[in-house]
Parts: C-alpha cells; structure tokens; sequence
C-alpha cells in the first residue's frame, strides 16, 4: 500500500522519531486547528496500522486562517505531498516544550468519534472505560477527521482501512470552489462559447425573425449617424449660413433656402419616423423570439425532468436549481434578444462615430477619448453599488411580504391572542426598512448620476470650449458653428453604446452561467436507466424476492445492510420499524426508484434492472402517506393511471375505495375540480382517492406505505376495509406503525437499522420476544389505557 | 373504543409479566416533565481528567455529562442544561445561573461550553468580494485573522437582532458581528450586501 505521508512539520516528525515510528508505517494524516481552549492552534493526527497519534502545537499568533475556499490560489488544500524524502537525521525538532502529544494504541482504544457541536467538533475516544476529549477543530477539518475515524473503525473490524478520495471541490484551472460540488463546473473558467453556440441553436426556428431584428437595428444605428449631421453640419452651416455652394450641388437655385429648409425638415422628420418605425418592428420581433425560445428551452427542461431519477431531486442543490431554471430561460434569452445583437450595432456605433469625429476635429475628438475611459470606469464600479441597494430593496420587500402573508393566514392567532398592536409595530418596522432602502437607492442613484454626468458634462463642455476657440480664432482647424453641433451630437451618441459595454461583462458572464445550468438539466443522465433491451412483464404472478440487497443514498452509509426476502406471489408482508429504519427506502427499491448497489431483485424471477420501465410501474402501484392530488376533477384523479378507463369503472373504483360517498356530498360529484385551487380535501379524503387511483391501476404488486398513518380510526377502518378489497389477488407489502393495521398480513418483517432483524408470523414473533413483541405490547397497553379512559 | 383491535387475548399471563415495562415507560415520561435545578449544594461537578466533567447528585453518578446552552443568544450565562453524555443525550438538570453557582463550578462549566461553542467575533472587515454566488470574506477577529466563504442568497446571514449577525460559512462555521453600529462606515458599506 502506498505511504500516506504527507509534509508534516519537524516537531511532529520528532514525536513520530521518539515513537520509533517511520514514515512508511504512516496511513493517514489529518490536521487540525483548534485546542481544547478554543483558540487557533495546529494539531496533528497520525494514524499507523497499530497506533493513533494525537498531536497539538501551542497557540501562534498572527497566523491567518482560511476556512473551506477562501483562499482561491490555494484552492484549499491543507497539505502538500512531500517533494524530497529527508531522512528524520537531518531535521531540526525543534522546541518541542509547549507541544503535546498523546499515542494511542489501536487495541487499546474501544471506540472513537466525532462530536458535533455549534461551530466547532471534539474527537473523542473511549479507551480504559473512559471518555477522552482528543482534540477540537472547526468544521473545516471535519472531513479529513471522519476519514480517519472510519479507517480506525475499519481496522477494528478487521478490515483493510480504506481512503478512498473525494471527488475535488476546486476549479484545478484557477483554484476557485465548484458552486456545486457535483456539477463541477467553474463559472470562472467554463467554455463560455461552446455554450454560446448551443443557445444560438434555440434561435434556429426563428432564423427570419432574427435577420429581420438585425436589419432593423443595422439600419437605426446607420440613421443615429445621419441625425447629428443634419441637425448640426446641414442645418447650421449650409441652410442658415446660406451655403451656395450646397445649393448648387443639389441643383438647386440660388434664392430657394426656404425650400431647402422645409426640405430637410421633412428629411429630418422622416429620418426620426423611419427610426421610429424600425425601433417598433425591432420590439415586436423580439417579443416573439423570447417567447418562444423561453418556451422551448422550459419545454426541454420539463421533459428531461420527467425522465430524472428520483435522486436528481433528491439533493437539495439540484432542488433549488430546478426553481432557478425558470427565470434562467428568460436570463438567457434576455441576454441573446437585448444584449448579443447590440454587441455589433454599438461596436459599430461607436466605432463609426469615433471616425467621423476623429475626421472633423482630431483635437477635439482626442478629449473626448480621453474622456471615455473614464467615464466607462464610473458605469463599470459605481452603477454596482446601486445593484447591492436594490438587492437590500428586494431583501425589505420580501420581510414585510412575508410578515404580511404570515399575518394573514395565522389571523386567527393573533386575534385571539390580543396581539394585533404588536403586528403593527412589526409592520411599521419592516416597512421603515423599506422606507430606508428606497431612500439608499435614490441617494445612491444621484451621487451616481451627479458623478456621472459630472464628468460627462465636463468632457461636453471641454469640447464646446475647444470648438468655440477654433471657431473665434481662426486656428487653422476648420470649425464653424453647424458642424460643432455636429460634433457635440455624436458626442451624445457615444454614450448608449458606453452604458451598454460597460454592463455587457457582467451580463454576458450571468447569462451564460444561466444557460450552463439549464443545459445542465438537460444534459443530466438519469441514475436509473432502463435496460437496452428490455424484458416484458405481461401477466406476472407478483413474486418477489430480494436477494442481499445493499443501499445506501451516500456511498459507504448504507440505509440497507444485506437484505434477503421473498415475497410469494399474492400473499401480504407487512414491514415494521422504528422510523428511519428503512422501510421506505426497500419499498422504494422495489418499484425501482433506486437502483441497489449491491445484490439483485427480481420479480416472477426476472432482475427488475432487465423489466422494461413501463411494465414494471404498470404492475408496481403505491399508495404511501403522501398522497397527491393533482389539479383536475375527481374523475381525473381517480383515473390517473389509467386514462381509458370508463365512468363506471371510475365510480365501481370509488366506491371500493369507500370514497363514492364524500365524492357524491360533494357540489358537482365526480367533476368536482380538486386540488390546487380546487375545493379543499381532508387528510382522509385524499388518502381514499388515491386508494381508488390504486384500486383502478390495478396493478399486480401493490405497495402501502403508512396508507393509514395520517388519517383517525374511524377512517382507517373504512380504508382499511377498501384495502381488504384492494389486496385481494394481488401480492402486497404493507409498512405500518401502527401494528393493528398489519393483523392480515401472512408474515411480518422487522426492519432495524437497515437489516432484518426479525421475521415470521405475528405468533412467532410473539414468541421470540424481540422487538415485535415490544412494539406490539406497547400498543396494546396504549390502547387498553384509551379503552379505559373512554369507558 | 379501539381496544379490541389488539391481537388476541391468548398472550394475557404473558403481559402481566411485562408490565414492568409500561411502568418503566411512564417512569421516563415523568422524568421528561420534571424540572430539575442544580446548584452546588444539590450538585457536585468534577473534572474527569480526561477533558469532561462528571456529575454527581446524591446517589445519581454520571461518568461524563453534556453542557449546553438552552438560549445561546438571548442569554448564554443563564440556563444550562446539563445532560448525559449519550446520542440520545437527556436532561439531567439545568444549572439556572452561572451567578449563583460557586467560581470553581463556573470555571469547570465554562471549560466545557468552550468545547461546544465556537464562534469567533467579527472585530473588523477588511474585504467581502462576491463573485459566482459565493461572497469571500476577509476579517479580524478575537481568533486573529480568518478568511472564509459563505453562500450567497442563502440564509447565510442571520439577523439575531437589528445590529446583531450570525454568519454561517458553507460548512456551517459560525462568526458572529455583535453590533453593527459599532462598525465603521466603510465596513458596514462593505455589509450592504446582506443587510
């Protein structure tokens, strides 16, 4: 096996030398940062096949500390591999007087763990029938620890202690942290363009719109170039200055100014319609385009959703990406429909405008460049500022909304508790913070704008100045009245592009982070995969066997330990269990929700990892504690899984399940539009209607997790008798607390820390005087003190 | 009502020798009710050498107990639940104020609440940056200087009051800024982003 040495400091070494322990004989090491004061200190954990050593330096002032990715050029590794082997003979020790250090022997230790506290862990250990505090550290090292602590616990099991790697967490490129540490994905150093060009392919269908979109905004750019022109060279200098010249390249007679002018009014007011007209051509063609990419990239996102395993939702970061996707669509598209296209047109703005300017005046257009850094540098770190105060806004407008909300529908509360000037003290609090937050904005937004046009204004007036001077002095620069206007004009044209480059990083970089993380929904491989060529289940007879099944959510934390089970064709299990035990999590691997990682399990002898998706829930139906009702009528509901089926059998299904009778007390019976935004259903009601769901499925297996936890015993009874119905011919697993309800189950299984402890009918169970039999005993006594009280 | 749905009365001769057993649970129960204040003539705390304190009451001997703050932040000397030292840990008593108890008990409990409790207070912040949906601090605090990360749009920052933060980094380590007021213009600036 190879050495885990890893650089450790000479006073360790030391300690390692004393104890005659070579670095060969090292398996692993850990460091840590706190001592038993609380305080920053180094410590060491040292692990060889026979001995734990516990290692703690003195406090060391100064030191600064870095907690999991801070330190990005760091990319939070703790040790470094050793470049060159020294031999301990040549190292200095150091002065070893303030450090301590404790070896433990491995069989002379019982037991170590980890202690979970607020902010901080302890390593404790059990050796002599005593406990013994190890160490401190902060959750940074938590990790590295519970490698340790497993590889000890390996060991004294006999096992060969295993390290294995975790997957890294840091960007190698540029050593920033993975904002998710599954995806792998670096905001910083992703291929930004291959993204770009996936994203293009949703513009595809709307390949004319967008031509027509760029035309549009070509052409307002070219006429901003012409405004100023008019306005400025045209108006001033050729018409008012009476330019003969002018008149005679257009062919005009001499006297005719007044036609002129009335002329280039009408071309100037026609140049403003026709931008006009583009601008609103441009706006309607771009909002069909985001519709309808905003559709079609929602719409790939919710058909890959529907094939994700269950486990892509089950991690909480994935979860919260599902809700981001949403308004990532339109980020996106915002991006691509308002920003790409204008990347062009404002380059090319400004690039034009800078030409011409340059060839008017090349004094004065040299300020205005000097200018422009400047003021791209105001757009590019103040206007932030003004973000992180409409982030407080929204922050204020959430608080008092919420409270709102929470005053609403918990009214009740505080009418009867009196407390309603406490709730308007409240109020008034949150909505002063509002109140201080739009102020902040406002104050924000002028020194902004008092900076920005300051600075603004002072580059115009620099210009207006020079021209003045060129225009008063005959300097050789060529400057009259008309075309200084001119000038000032594109001037003014400078700054949309100017605004607009100065936001386009940020904005590109947002955008595509977006698109990164809707791809990446599509791109998500489900976990559990249908077999290439998959088996059919007609007619199966229902029997199920397990054999050593092992799973786990996290590898090396198995919820199943080895479990073995067989489950004849149409007979009823019922599984009993503490909670957490995982009795869930079996049935869930049955209907396939999961795939076991060790050991197999079959139904009618076929592996369900070979039965083709779609046999196998046809024939697997669960009914569990959750139940769901989906927006729609009762029928639709009923008939969920299995739309063909005709009224009757909707209503013969109802009726088995014991629910015909709310169904018809209900206003439109069987139409009667239920839940979300429908009429409200009881706990007990809507476990019923999803009985009849299962009774309609009909399917050959039939799973019951905790049917009747949630609903009283009256109810229970009467869904009970629906279930007698519904397990007829048909091979069920029943999951109960509550043990009354298993009493027509064939056998029972008792689930305990993932493994089956017990097993046999309710008589033999009661023989063996296990956990059943304490379970069943403590019911019954409950339910004897209840019979007492009501008598 | 729902007493005759128990499994048959085949097993009565058995259930009378068990009953012990509801007895032991209604036992546990009422302990769970009762409110037990410690103090030193009723309690007796000692260091075990090994970095824990044991507890003794009466005849009661506990080899290691737990000691946690019932309201760390309304008010961290007062109410201290001491409990055994188990997965499952349960109350043994609650130790009503730190004041009341003699200095050697304080020093001993305090020992241990060092243990539990780590939360480095903020003194000064010299930088927060917020780039990919992380913020990276940069402070000072009673522990020296630390940098850390903490998730953006979370609820990464908790307002224990007005002026009083709570901060969680992204493997839940804990800093704390007493009061914000007490901070300069330039920090609490720097603090705009979560305030």
């Amino acid at each position: 096996m190879k050495s885990a040495y890893k650089k450790l400091p000479p006073e360790v070494e030391g300690f390692l030398k004393d104890k005659k322990i070579d670095r060969q004989d090292l398996l692993y090491t850990a460091e840590t940062d706190l001592d038993s004061e609380g305080r920053f200190a180094d410590g060491y954990l040292v692990l060889t096949r026979n001995l734990l050593g516990v290692i703690q330096a003195p406090v060391t002032e100064g030191k600064v500390h870095f907690f999991r990715g801070s330190d990005i050029t760091k990319g939070g590794k703790v040790l470094t591999d050793v470049e060159e082997e020294q031999s301990f003979e040549d190292l200095d020790y150091g002065d070893r007087q303030e450090w301590k250090a404790e070896f433990i022997p491995l069989d002379v230790l019982e037991r170590l763990w980890i202690e979970n506290c607020v902010g901080c862990n302890l390593l404790v250990g059990k050796w002599e029938e005593q406990e013994h505090c190890l160490l401190m550290f902060t959750h940074l090292q938590k990790r590295v620890v519970a490698k340790l602590v497993r590889a000890v616990e390996q060991m004294k099991r006999g096992e060969e202690p295993d390290f294995a790697q975790e997957g890294e967490e840091y960007c190698p490129k540029c050593g920033r942290m993975y904002p998710d540490r599954e995806r792998k994905v670096c905001p910083n150093c992703m291929d930004k363009r291959n993204v770009l060009f996936r994203v293009f392919g949703y513009f595809k269908p709307y390949k004319l719109q967008f031509v027509f979109m760029m035309v549009a905004v070509i052409c307002t750019s070219l006429l901003n170039l012409v405004w100023p022109y008019l306005n400025g060279d045209i108006l001033y200098d050729k018409v008012l200055a009476k330019d003969t010249t002018f008149l005679d390249s257009l062919g005009l007679q001499q006297d005719s100014f007044v036609t002129v002018l009335l002329f280039l009014v009408l071309a100037m007011a026609g140049t403003k319609l026709i931008m006009l007209v583009f601008s609103i051509l441009q706006g309607v063609l771009t909002a069909q385009m985001v519709v309808g990419v905003v559709r079609d990239l929602k719409k790939s996102v919710f058909r890959k959703m529907g094939l994700l395993s269950i486990s892509f939702y089950r991690s909480r970061q994935t979860g919260s990406l599902m809700t981001r996707v949403l308004s990532d669509a339109e980020r996106i598209t915002g991006f691509f429909v308002d920003g790409a296209p204008f990347i062009l047109i404002h380059g090319l703005t400004m690039l034009a405008t800078i030409v011409v300017m340059f060839a008017m005046n090349p004094v004065m257009a040299l300020i205005m460049l000097v200018m422009l850094p400047v003021l791209f540098a105001l757009n590019r770190y103040l206007r932030p500022r003004i973000w992180v105060m409409f982030g407080r806004r929204h922050r204020a407008e959430r608080s008092l909304n919420s409270l709102i909300n929470d005053n609403l529908t918990g009214s009740r509360v505080v009418k009867s508790f009196g407390q309603e000037k406490k709730e308007i003290g409240r109020f008034s609090g949150y909505s002063g913070r509002l109140r201080d937050a739009e102020v902040a904005i406002s104050r924000q937004q002028n020194y902004f704008q008092l900076a920005y046009n300051g600075a603004r204004e002072l580059a115009v007036m620099g210009v207006w100045a020079l021209g003045v001077y060129f225009i008063m002095n005959a300097t050789g620069q060529e400057m009259n009245l008309g075309s200084l206007i001119t000038f000032v004009g594109y001037v003014g044209q400078l700054q949309g592009p100017m605004n607009f480059f100065a936001r386009v990083p940020n904005w590109w970089a947002d955008s595509m982070n977006s698109a990164q993380r809707i791809f990446e929904v599509i791109d998500a491989v489900p976990e559990v995969q249908e077999a290439a060529k998959p088996k059919p289940l007609k007619n199966p007879k229902g029997d199920i066997v397990l054999d050593n099944i092992t799973f786990g959510y996290e590898i090396n934390r198995p919820v199943l330990k080895d479990v073995s089970l067989h489950i004849p064709a149409g007979s009823m299990v019922g599984i009993v269990g503490r909670s957490g035990a995982g009795k869930t999590t079996l049935v869930n691997l049955i209907s396939r929700m999961y795939d076991v990682q060790e050991g197999e399990i079959r139904i009618d002898d076929i592996p369900i990892k070979e039965l083709a998706f779609h046999d196998l829930r046809k024939n697997v139906a669960m009914v569990s504690q959750e139940t769901f009702i989906f927006m729609g009528t009762v029928a639709e509901n009923i008939s969920y899984a299995n739309q063909d089926a005709s009224l009757k059998e909707i209503m013969r299904a109802a009726k088995l399940a014991g629910a015909h009778e709310f169904i018809m007390r209900m206003p439109d019976g069987y139409d009667t539009r239920i839940g979300a935004s429908g009429r409200e259903l009881s706990g007990g009601e809507r476990q019923r209607i999803s009985i009849a769901r299962a009774i309609l499925a009909n399917p050959k297996i039939l799973i019951l997790d905790e049917a009747t936890a949630s609903v009283d015993t009256e109810t229970e009874r009467v869904i009970q008798k629906a279930l007698n119905y519904l397990v007829q011919g048909r091979t069920t697993i029943s999951i109960a607390h509550r043990l009354s309800t298993l009493r027509d189950a064939d056998y029972l299984v008792v689930i305990d820390h993932g493994e089956v402890t017990e097993r046999g009918t309710h008589a033999q169970l009661q023989a063996l005087k296990g956990t059943y039999y304490k379970l069943s005993e403590l019911q019954t006594k409950a339910l004897q003190l209840k019979g007492e009280m009501d008598f | 009502m729902a007493g005759h749905r128990g499994p048959g009365g085949a097993r009565k001769p058995e259930r009378e020798m068990e009953d012990f057993q509801l007895e032991q649970m209604e036992q546990e129960t009422e302990e769970m009710l009762r409110v037990r204040y410690l103090d030193d003539k009723n309690a007796k705390f000692e260091r075990t050498g090994t970095g824990f304190l044991s507890l003794r009451i009466g005849e009661e001997f506990y080899p290691r107990v737990l000691v946690v703050r019932m309201f760390p932040f309304s008010d961290k000397n007062e109410f201290i639940s001491i409990r055994t030292a188990e997965e499952r840990s349960k109350e043994i008593g609650i130790v009503e104020k730190l004041a009341n108890v003699s200095r050697e008990t304080v020093e001993m409990l305090e020992e241990q609440l060092t243990l539990r409790y780590f939360t480095p207070i903020i003194q000064k912040i010299n930088k927060i940056k917020d780039e990919y949906g992380f913020a990276y601090w940069n402070v000072v605090t009673d522990h020296g200087e630390c940098n850390f990360t903490i998730r953006m749009g979370g609820n990464s920052v908790i307002h224990l009051s007005e002026t009083r933060i709570l901060i969680m980094d992204i493997d839940e380590n804990r800093f704390e800024i007493p009061d914000v007021s007490q901070l300069t213009v330039a920090e609490r600036r720097k603090l705009d982003l979560f305030l």
